[in-house]
């Protein structure tokens, strides 16, 4: 980044609209397996004896969607964290 | 041709293509193409040596065992992934930036490069790692006498010969391509791409089949989909702890497996590629898992009962005479074999030759280490011997296991053992307070454990465990039975085992942290680890900008010798069209020379070198040490060598200024010689002359008889005068002068000094100043010697004092311990150069007022040195300054 805020040893509060953005989707992507975990774990709550048994077909489903998601949602992030040498501090 | 007689075939074509394709890709590095070598796609692809022949058979086998568990296993990967920002990111920068080569390196580096957790390390990726090599020849020996099953109805007899050829291909293929240069990085671009190759095998074969299964046998996917529901594993159940336990399991093997751990991090080109890996590893995951249930079920459902479920993806096409897909399958999962055992026993040689082999042989060696050529060559023998022994070592566990199902549960146990390295690793990442003392704790019981609970047991009751303890405990001791720790039971054995060595691994690790003490090393490497962001860039080749080429001349020269270097410098400075004899440091130049250097050095130490100068790598800590220690060194002997100079400088002075005085005192004696032969020949000419007169002329007058005689009596006196100045001298100074102390005053002396010296005065005469009452100062010495001093200070005045009306002034002053009394007159004074020759004897200051012989001064300072007191010239605003200084001693004498 080269917005004068940006230097180092002069570290600011209130970053320009772009950079505060960049900052948050660093968030998200640090974000981002801890909602894949959460929801992988889910299946753990279902109920495993009696009636409401969730049917294999779904739950299979269930899995590969949130992986697909996770996916798309890794993707998108990564695209916009475009060079993750110079962001992070 | 027999399907089995085409199938080693096409296995052998296979193998072919993949030693082509690794060659061709080598060869392309070396000529620098490397773009599209390293390309995020195929570092993408590289990672899938992560699903081995275990999950390509065995994901189906344990879909039809467990259901949905086999998932988890590519669950964790895919966390591990997706956290690519903040922990798969900074792991490859920790790697890059310390050129980590293993992830026993890894640690080993972290914790203050201690080799002995190295060594642990190297010798757990070992055991953990070489009953997975058997599980991959297995599984291929299996899905070969699938085919010869299937060919000639027998099970094929020589399984163990087989996998002896299969393992000695794959180890020629390892150390072909594996040990071809000795990379500081350990990069290894056609190992590399033949694994990304193998990974598009994989997965189109899996695919393949999945497609086959869910569109040509089930329907379609709705129908796969219903036919899962009434299949016998319909509802969804799963053991909770297993689903939550074996995706942390598989996360956590994932970054410890030294094969993962290779591509990982160790073959990474370019950080960059882990924002495309980052989603597409998981997306190959998906892919790899998607079609495991639908093969399952049509697998239960159309093999007969008791067929072995691992075998499915390879039985079902045969079952259903699709014997080219089966082929394919076939390729798919001896791929996953083949890779696996070639990454694994690279990743497993590197860590046991550079942390086990090395190590010793450099003890052994009388000479130490010597850094040249023959280390080099070490290394890659060791290398290549390690590689063999590792796949060996593989071949010989399947050998004693007799390739029984006990081979199967075998992954998750292995995974379980290397996940012992995980909180070490993540603790040095993360933590600063992690100490290596506190890894070793946790490694060690974490390993401990894991080997008493699970690794043992594994083997079967009884094999290695007696029986005893498995059932009683050990020492009898029910709470220490391997399968229920304090006595804690009915949780699955491996979750038992992952639950309590991760748990005392982790409290280990903390709290002997959490107690010791970190060495400097230690603190350094940790501030540079979990800082890794703040410490290094993003670099992807030599920066030359700030590389000075004289530097690396200079250092070429030392390593190379001067004209090699010169010859390789110029050479280059021509190639680049450069002017004069050094090139620019571009980046290709840099790498030619490393290279040369390396060639004399070793790589390692090359890149070290080069990286110092060029800035463009961060130097280690021990790099620093060294230099530091070196420089300390040098600045001591070169303060040594100033301190030395200054002092011979001094000396050199001091003699030049004595050389200068003496020779000065030898013009003034060969001066002082003509005018005392000048002194004493005009009166002895006087007496001569006339005394011949006398005797020689009758008649003389009584008058100018009389006048005649007196004058040769006067000479004759002036001759004893300056005969007894002369004797004076050399009496005072032999020190055989007598003292005649008597009382007086100074006054008095000073009195008759100033009459004495008045005597025959003549022309101008000296007006002589002086406070009468301040000289009331009563004395206890040798008055007369006193006065003869005092008589020439006033004596000299009146000679040489050059003001139009001289005056001399003599102030006395009392001090605490001295009497001090100046003689300062109002001339020119005494010219700087000649005050130090004064008190010299035979000193005279101008030879044109040549008075006396020069000795009144130097008979002055002995007399007074005699006294107890000096006589000193004292520089003065005008004029000349004699200052005598009487001890109070003396003067109290007289009260």
């Amino acid at each position: 980044m080269t917005e004068p805020s940006e230097r180092p040893g002069t570290p600011t509060v209130f970053h320009e609209r772009r950079t505060y953005r960049l900052r948050r989707i660093m968030d998200a992507a640090r974000v981002a397996p801890a909602l894949a975990l959460v929801l992988w774990m889910l299946p753990m709550l279902w109920p495993q004896t009696g009636e409401d048994t969730v049917s294999s077909a779904t739950a299979l489903i269930y899995i590969f969607v949130v992986w697909a998601g996770i996916i798309l949602l890794t993707w998108g992030l990564s695209r916009s964290l475009d060079d993750p040498s110079d962001t992070d501090t | 041709m027999s399907t089995l007689n085409l199938l080693v075939l096409v296995s052998t074509f296979y193998v072919l293509f993949l030693f082509l394709v690794a060659f061709v890709a080598d060869r392309l590095a070396l000529q620098g193409k490397k773009a599209w070598l390293r390309s995020p796609l195929i570092y993408t692809l590289s990672l899938s040596i992560y699903c081995t022949a275990w999950t390509f058979y065995g994901a189906v086998g344990s879909a039809a065992r467990n259901g949905f568990e086999y998932l988890t296993i590519y669950l964790g990967p895919t966390l591990v992934m997706v956290s690519w920002w903040w922990l798969v990111r900074k792991l490859v920068r920790i790697g890059r930036t310390q050129k980590i080569t293993s992830i026993a390196d890894l640690i080993s580096s972290r914790y203050g490069k201690s080799s002995l957790l190295a060594a642990g390390v190297t010798i757990l990726a070992v055991i953990g790692t070489t009953p997975y090599i058997a599980l991959q020849l297995q599984s291929v020996t299996l899905s070969f006498s699938v085919f010869a099953a299937e060919a000639d109805g027998s099970v094929a007899q020589d399984q163990g010969s087989m996998a002896l050829w299969l393992s000695l291909g794959l180890a020629l293929f390892t150390v072909l391509f594996g040990t071809r240069n000795l990379d500081a990085k350990e990069k290894h671009d056609g190992v590399v791409m033949a694994i990304a190759v193998e990974a598009v095998v994989k997965l189109v074969a899996l695919l393949s089949v999945g497609i086959f299964v869910v569109w040509g046998v089930s329907g379609g996917l709705s129908e796969a989909l219903s036919q899962i529901d009434a299949s016998e594993f319909g509802q969804w159940h799963t053991d909770r702890s297993r689903w939550a336990g074996l995706i942390f399991l598989s996360a956590a093997a994932f970054l410890c497996l030294p094969r993962t751990f290779q591509v990982l991090v160790v073959e990474n080109d370019d950080e960059s590629h882990l924002r495309t890996a980052a989603w597409a590893f998981p997306l190959y995951l998906c892919l790899i898992s998607l079609f495991v249930v639908p093969i399952a079920v049509v697998g239960l459902d159309i093999m007969p009962d008791g067929s072995n479920p691992d075998l499915f993806v390879l039985t079902v096409p045969l079952a259903l005479g699709e014997n080219g897909l089966a082929m394919l399958s076939f390729l798919g999962g001896f791929s996953s074999a083949t890779s696996m055992v070639i990454v694994a026993a690279i990743a497993l040689s590197t860590m046991v030759s550079n942390h086990i082999v090395m190590p010793i042989w450099l003890q052994l060696r009388p000479s130490g280490a010597s850094v040249s050529g023959d280390v080099r060559a070490a290394v890659l023998m060791a290398r290549r011997i390690s590689i063999v022994g590792v796949v060996m070592l593989g071949y010989l566990y399947f050998r004693l296991s007799s390739g029984g199902e006990a081979l199967a549960s075998i992954g998750l146990v292995a995974f379980c053992g290397l996940a012992q390295v995980l909180p070490a690793m993540l603790g040095g990442m993360f933590w600063r307070g992690a100490t290596r003392l506190g890894a070793f704790a946790g490694l060690t019981i974490g390993f401990g454990t894991w080997l008493y609970t699970l690794y043992l047991p594994s083997f079967g009751a009884g094999t290695i465990l007696p029986l005893t303890i498995i059932e009683d405990g050990l020492f009898g001791l029910t709470w220490l039975k391997p399968d229920a720790l304090f006595g804690i039971t009915g949780l699955d054995q491996l979750m038992h085992a992952l639950l309590w060595s991760m748990l005392f691994n982790v409290t280990a690790f903390v709290t002997v942290s959490l107690l010791t003490f970190p060495s400097p090393l230690e603190r350094l490497q940790a501030a540079q680890f979990v800082n890794i962001f703040e410490h290094s860039t993003n670099t992807r080749s030599w920066s030359g900008g700030h590389a000075q080429t004289e530097d690396l001349m200079v250092m070429a020269q030392r390593i190379l010798g001067a004209a090699e270097a010169q010859a390789l410098f110029s050479r280059y400075a021509a190639k680049q069209g450069a002017r004069g004899e050094l090139p620019d440091p571009s980046p290709d130049f840099l790498e030619v020379l490393e290279r040369e250097l390396g060639s004399s050095v070793g790589a390692a130490t090359a890149h070290a070198m080069v990286g110092q100068i060029t800035g463009g790598m961060s130097v280690s800590v021990e790099d620093l040490m060294a230099v530091a220690d070196e420089t300390a060194q040098m600045l001591e002997y070169s303060a040594r060598l100033k301190e030395q100079s200054e002092e011979l400088s001094r000396t050199a002075l001091e003699l030049r200024n004595a050389n200068q005085k003496l020779t000065r005192l030898s013009i003034q004696k060969d001066a002082f010689l003509s005018q005392i032969s000048h002194e004493l020949r005009t009166p002895m000419t006087s007496i001569r002359a006339f005394s011949e007169i006398l005797r020689d002329t009758d008649q003389m007058e009584p008058e100018d008889q009389s006048r005649y005689a007196s004058i040769i009596h006067d000479e004759a006196q002036r001759l004893t005068r300056l005969l007894d100045d002369l004797l004076d001298l050399s009496v005072v100074e032999n020190g055989q002068v007598n003292l005649n102390l008597r009382d007086g005053t100074l006054r008095a002396v000073l009195d008759r000094a100033v009459a004495s010296a008045a005597i025959g005065e003549d022309g101008v005469k000296l007006e002589i100043e002086r406070d009468l009452d301040r000289e009331e100062i009563p004395l206890h010495t040798d008055l007369d010697r006193l006065a003869q001093v005092f008589i020439n200070l006033i004596a000299n005045a009146r000679k040489y004092c050059d003001a139009n009306a001289p005056r001399l002034a003599i102030r006395v002053m009392q001090e605490a311990d001295r009497v001090v009394i100046d003689f300062q007159d109002n001339g020119t004074g005494i010219a700087p150069e000649a005050v130090d020759m004064i008190f010299e004897k035979f000193a005279r200051v101008s030879d044109q007022k040549a008075g006396g012989a020069g000795l009144g001064l130097a008979i002055c300072r002995q007399v007074m040195t005699r006294l107890g007191g000096s006589v000193d010239y004292v520089p003065a605003a005008r004029g000349a300054n004699f200052r005598v200084v009487l001890p109070y001693r003396t003067a109290m004498a007289a009260q």
